[in-house]
């Protein structure tokens, strides 16, 4: 049997090949690979969270922060005794690593759990991320199609060009740009939050809450209200979702190009399948494969996006709240919310390896 | 059509939905914590002015304490001050408020002793004994404490009920606006920390902010001026309090569809001199040295240039528009800058020109135009040609530590204050073991403010508030005022009230504003 696909359903027969040819080896191996990748998570998710332990404890402690300037040096002195911050740095280590391991992330200054500030706040910055990644998607994907299809014609170099554009510019330049245009000049959208005043303060009765506003808004059943967080959603969306979907436009252009050159496609035009069909239904799924790839990255890189998007657009979410305990040195804040998007970058970048791993007989490891 | 459709179930709608927001103020100001134990800054303070209820309280547009949840209070004896409440009062809980509830409040905050809490305010406190169901009485570690009275309605004088609050561990805020512990002109309806606060009048509230001019508050926090800005210009708020940049004012001025009010501030911006190593060989050089800077800044310039009037020059120890507020400094050094003044106090001593000065600033901690602000004393310091100026800056907790530690000869400091009495602009700078922590004790000017903070006749502390600061302008400046800041909201046109609450109390009252 040939490695080349002669007819439709090749690909499957690549597939098919791929995982027959040794497969029990190859099972073996993938098993094993994603057992590394998966052990590999914890000793990532330490070493962050004890590079941030370490570093917060150099950028000053909170007492001063906030009491500096108003007390003497010895009642400072006597409220980080009190608060415990005088203790030596590695029993304060020790003991943070124990109470992570079970599971305690400790609370906050203001006294909030850590678990709680990450479920309330994760649920806005998962929402602000989904749009996003949204927005990315229905950008970059045709857009890139597109560009690829019409290589090197003047609409192809703009694309790339915008492409270049949308994720070279500072996300928090984008954001208040956008709200320049369509809030303040043309006034489509509201300037901030993921609400109107009155709509938030419906859906903090509604039952169950998720904090997710769009399923809040749905569960609550009023369509104004759905529309009203449709509607703050759209500015913070596009500002994150121009970061990552100018790459996923350079990446399915990239892609789609050098899969639009290989013998399979070459073939399937050769059975007289038009050129829409060759693109949509062979040579674009092979293209989109590099994506899925990328997609941990790009996660992360949003996570980090958000933390700017969401400032600038009162979106209060996990980044926007880690600025301000990085504002009050919330030592136990910072590393608890830090511990958590490591791990769950970790986390995706697991799945992401896996995904691919088991779609892309083209992998090895 | 897709919304419609999506939000058809509705199967998560309770009863307590859809009350509206009422009038809605928004803030850039952070709530650390509803439970007074922990509770110090000016996000938390905004809450607790609405919610909780004092022995004293100031009445709008008063700056002398009045019977809130008390009926009177009065020095008993020297050291006994006694506070008789009155009765049938009761938290939003339904429990009833007695003297056994404000003596678990004061006992609370002592023995939690929370390091972000107040606790410090009550130094001067002894104990707290319940005398009868609606007595109280306070005794006091030094006699005659004037400033007592000013406390009570600071934040370490709310009073909590002792059925919601633990005696010896501060309350989470769900404990708290689930618990209802609180006994003042509203309650909290809603609580999302630091996004979404809806309040509704407390129909119990029998103290001195009187019955609510409105049922129904939200407040709205923002993470940044310029979004609360927009969105009072935009109309989707009606008041904005705290904080505004100089440059948002200026252009919200000129804005008809916003109105801006101004009220008395008690921020106070100065520098530090350290008397041991500031410029100079002898004390004489150095308070020379001190004279002549004070008569060469331009505090006009510095207010309208760099914070475009939102602060005010500062001529005295005390800020404007407080009891006891004095301006020597206009006096004795001139409101402008006079370099022939300068000059001579530095030629009498022996000085030579032009003096070297090492000023430190930070740019992190009183606002970002600080950096603004200390270029121009710069400016200004260097165009008398008797100064040269060698500015520096340094981040916060290294300023602080640097500082303390004799680290820099003359430095910038900011002061907002506990409690609104000229005391507070005293005692902790001046006084002994005072915070500056800048070499400055002088045995005259401690038996001055000892005196200033017993005399139980107004009158008479005025008088003695207006000549320690005299005197210390005169003969020691151990500080320079340059400014003291303003209060400032902006508000829709048809909100009324606004202009009621900023008063020298620094408390912003919900209760009297209207749209």
């Amino acid at each position: 049997m040939s490695d080349v696909p002669a007819a439709s359903g090749s690909l499957i027969r690549v597939r098919r090949f791929g995982w027959t040819r040794g497969g029990g080896s190859r099972q073996v191996a993938l098993l094993r690979y994603l057992l590394i990748r998966l052990l590999l998570i914890l000793p990532t998710a330490w070493l962050l969270v004890t590079v941030v332990f370490f570093l917060m404890r150099v950028i000053g402690d909170p007492i001063s922060a906030a009491m500096g300037g108003r007390l003497t040096q010895d009642q400072i002195e006597q409220r980080k005794e009190a608060a415990g911050l005088n203790r030596p740095i590695l029993t304060q280590y020790w003991e943070y690593i124990t109470g992570f391991l079970h599971g305690d992330f400790g609370r906050t200054q203001d006294n909030q759990a850590i678990g709680d500030v990450v479920i309330t706040y994760g649920a806005a910055t998962f929402e602000l991320v989904f749009w996003g990644l949204l927005v990315a998607f229905a950008i970059g994907v045709p857009l890139g199609r597109y560009a690829a299809t019409h290589r090197d014609s003047t609409s192809d170099a703009v694309l790339r060009f915008a492409a270049v554009l949308a994720y070279a510019a500072p996300v928090f330049f984008v954001g208040m740009l956008l709200k320049l245009i369509f809030s303040v000049w043309l006034g489509w959208f509201p300037v901030g939050g993921r609400a109107s005043t009155d709509v938030e303060l419906a859906l903090q009765h509604v039952s169950p809450k998720t904090n997710i506003l769009i399923i809040d808004s749905i569960l609550y059943g009023e369509p104004s209200y759905v529309l009203d967080v449709l509607e703050h959603a759209v500015l913070p969306a596009v500002a994150l979702g121009l970061l990552t979907g100018g790459i996923f436009l350079r990446l399915v252009r990239v892609n789609l190009i050098q899969t639009l050159r290989s013998d399979f496609v070459e073939a399937a035009r050769a059975r007289g399948l038009s050129a829409r069909v060759v693109t949509g239904r062979h040579a674009m799924r092979n293209a989109l494969i590099p994506i899925i790839t990328v997609m941990g990255m790009c996660i992360a890189m949003m996570l980090g996006g958000a933390v700017l998007t969401e400032t600038t657009f009162e979106w209060k979410g996990l980044g926007y709240q880690l600025a301000e305990y990085l504002r009050a040195r919330d030592f136990i804040a910072v590393q608890g919310i830090v511990a958590f998007i490591a791990l769950l970058v970790a986390v995706m970048s697991f799945v992401v390896d896996a995904v691919v791993a088991l779609i892309d007989p083209r992998v090895r490891f | 059509m897709v919304a419609a459709a999506l939000a058809g179930c509705g199967s998560g709608r309770t009863d307590e939905a859809g009350s509206g927001a009422g009038l809605v103020v928004g803030t850039t100001d952070k709530i650390f914590s509803l439970d007074p134990a922990a509770a110090y800054d000016n996000g938390s303070l905004l809450v607790e002015n609405q919610i909780y209820s004092y022995l004293l309280n100031f009445a709008p547009g008063d700056t002398t304490p009045k019977p809130d949840a008390a009926e009177k209070c009065e020095f008993s004896t020297p050291t006994v001050y006694t506070c008789k409440i009155k009765s049938g009062l009761k938290f939003a809980s339904g429990n009833p408020l007695t003297a056994k509830s404000v003596k678990f409040s004061f006992d609370r905050m002592l023995k939690i002793n929370d390091p972000h809490g107040p606790a410090s305010l009550l130094g001067n406190l002894d104990k707290t004994e319940v005398v009868d169901d609606l007595t109280v009485a306070f005794t006091l570690k030094v006699a005659n404490d004037q400033t007592f009275p000013t406390i009570l309605p600071t934040q370490a004088g709310p009073i909590v009920d002792e059925r919601v609050f633990p005696a010896d561990k501060v309350a989470t805020d769900d404990e708290v606006v689930q618990g209802k512990g609180y006994s003042g002109p509203y309650t909290i309806t809603s609580y999302d920390k630091n996004k979404l606060v809806e309040y509704q009048a407390n129909p119990d509230y029998q103290g001195i902010l009187g019955t609510p001019k409105n049922s129904t508050v939200s407040t709205k926090y923002y993470a940044t001026s310029d979004n609360l800005k927009l969105d009072l210009q935009n109309g989707a708020i009606d008041v904005g309090y705290r904080s505004f940049t100089p440059t948002d004012i200026d252009s919200l001025r000129a804005d008809s569809k916003v109105k801006v009010t101004d009220g008395p501030g008690g921020e106070l911006r100065y520098i530090v001199f350290n008397m041991n190593t500031m410029p100079g060989n002898t004390p004489e050089q150095k308070l020379a040295v001190r004279k002549a800077l004070a008569s060469s800044v331009d505090r006009e310039a510095l207010a309208s240039a760099v914070y475009k009037n939102t602060y005010q020059p500062a001529y005295g120890y005390v800020p404007q528009g407080m009891t006891g507020a004095a301006e020597p400094l206009k006096q004795l050094y001139g409101a402008k800058p006079d370099k022939t003044l300068a000059a001579k106090f530095l030629a009498d001593a022996g000085v030579a020109t032009p003096v070297t000065l090492n000023l430190q600033y930070n740019p992190d901690h009183y606002g970002s135009s600080s950096s603004e602000e200390y270029a121009a004393v710069k400016s200004q310091l260097e165009a008398s040609g008797l100064f040269k100026v060698n500015l520096q800056s340094t981040e916060w907790v290294t300023y602080q530590k640097e500082r303390a530690s004799d680290g820099y000869p003359m430095y910038q400091f900011g002061w907002f204050p506990d409690f609104p009495d000229a005391d507070n602009y005293l005692s902790p700078f001046f006084g002994p073991n005072n915070f500056l922590q800048s070499h400055f004790e002088n045995p005259g000017i401690n038996a001055q403010l000892t005196a200033e903070t017993t005399e139980a006749d107004p009158a008479k502390r005025v008088e003695l508030l207006r000549k320690i600061q005299t005197d210390l302008a005169q003969n020691f400046l151990p500080t320079l005022p340059l400014l003291s800041g303003k209060q400032v909201a902006v508000s829709k046109p048809g909100v009324s009230g606004v202009d009621q609450t900023l008063d020298g109390s620094f408390k912003f009252r919900f209760t009297v504003l209207s749209k």
